[in-house]
């Protein structure tokens, strides 16, 4: 199970990490701006990563000690934790030569839900439902 | 006697247009920066415009008149931009610029002091901005540090969380006109 727990963490990871440099391109397209300083491409995919793979543990936890109920507990965590991590973005002091932190939030907000999104679009393949 | 007398009308006259000549006037560069501080907030004023005469050997004839745009504010966060926008503090829809018109300037040992309206939320308190100047070439910098209390302009509420006391630092580089 932790095995393919982590299979769905790291590769939900690196899904949700390459669809937020996607995200990235289209809006710096779209609205001029792109962070590329403060938001590098690696560092995203860096941080997506490691939040697959904390969901990868944290589920491997709750299946393991909460049996049935711990993904429905887990599911609720991940995304209770996915709407706290916007406070960051909302709240960041950026670089004074950053002519428009207005457009940060927006660029960000997004990306902090993709993980969770990639996670649970991808687990029916790697981890079948319990019956 | 009326010799006497005409002859120290020209002479006075020439002195007053001799003086008033000898004021350089000054372009601002683009490297201007204008910065705020205190307790709970803190960023850049990013436009800054104005008419600079000024003679480090004749303080007399000298004159700022300079503009910042309240809506350039930069706090490098956007709530704390369209906070400090909002009608609540600088009320940039009402009240655009941020106005300072110097009435005197002194020489005081190796730096200056400008005393002179400076206009800010629709009220106008007379202010005094100490300063250095130093010649570079063909050009200068101003240089000044001093402290505005919001509440005298009432920007904010005075028991917000933010410092009353608004620590101002001001660099202005400039060329000869």
């Amino acid at each position: 199970m932790f095995k393919k727990s982590l299979l769905l963490g790291v590769i939900s990871g690196l899904l949700s990490g390459i669809v937020s440099v996607i995200f990235q391109k289209v809006y710096a397209h779209s609205l001029g701006s792109d962070f590329i300083d403060i938001v590098k491409p690696v560092n995203i995919i860096s941080a997506s990563l490691f939040g697959g793979i904390l969901a990868a543990v944290g589920f491997w936890l709750f299946d393991k000690w909460l049996k049935t109920k711990g993904e429905i507990i887990f599911n609720f965590i991940f995304i209770i934790l996915s709407f706290a991590s916007i406070l960051w973005p909302l709240a960041v002091k950026l670089p004074l030569t950053v002519d428009t932190p207005e457009l940060f939030p927006g660029m960000v907000i997004p990306m902090h839900f993709f993980p969770a999104l990639a996670w649970f679009t991808l687990k029916p393949i790697f981890i079948k439902p319990q019956k | 006697m009326k010799k006497i007398i005409l002859s120290a009308i020209v002479l006075s006259s020439l002195a007053a247009i001799f003086a008033f000549t000898l004021s350089q006037n000054w372009q601002i560069t683009d490297q201007y920066n204008i910065t705020f501080s205190t307790s709970g907030a803190s960023g850049i004023f990013k436009k800054f415009t104005g008419s600079i005469a000024f003679d480090d050997q004749n303080t007399v004839t000298s004159k700022f008149d300079v503009t910042i745009d309240v809506n350039s504010i930069n706090t490098g966060n956007g709530m704390q931009n369209k906070d400090a926008k909002s009608a609540e503090w600088f009320d940039a829809a009402k009240y655009p610029v941020i106005k300072y018109t110097s009435t005197k300037i002194v020489k005081t040992g190796s730096s200056y002091q400008s005393t002179g309206n400076l206009q800010m939320h629709g009220i106008t308190k007379q202010i005094t901005i100490p300063f250095t100047f130093k010649r570079t070439g063909s050009g200068g910098e101003f240089d000044g540090v001093f402290t505005v209390n919001r509440n005298d302009f009432n920007i904010g509420k005075p028991d917000a969380e933010v410092g009353t006391d608004i620590k101002l630092t001001v660099s202005v580089p400039v060329i000869k006109k």
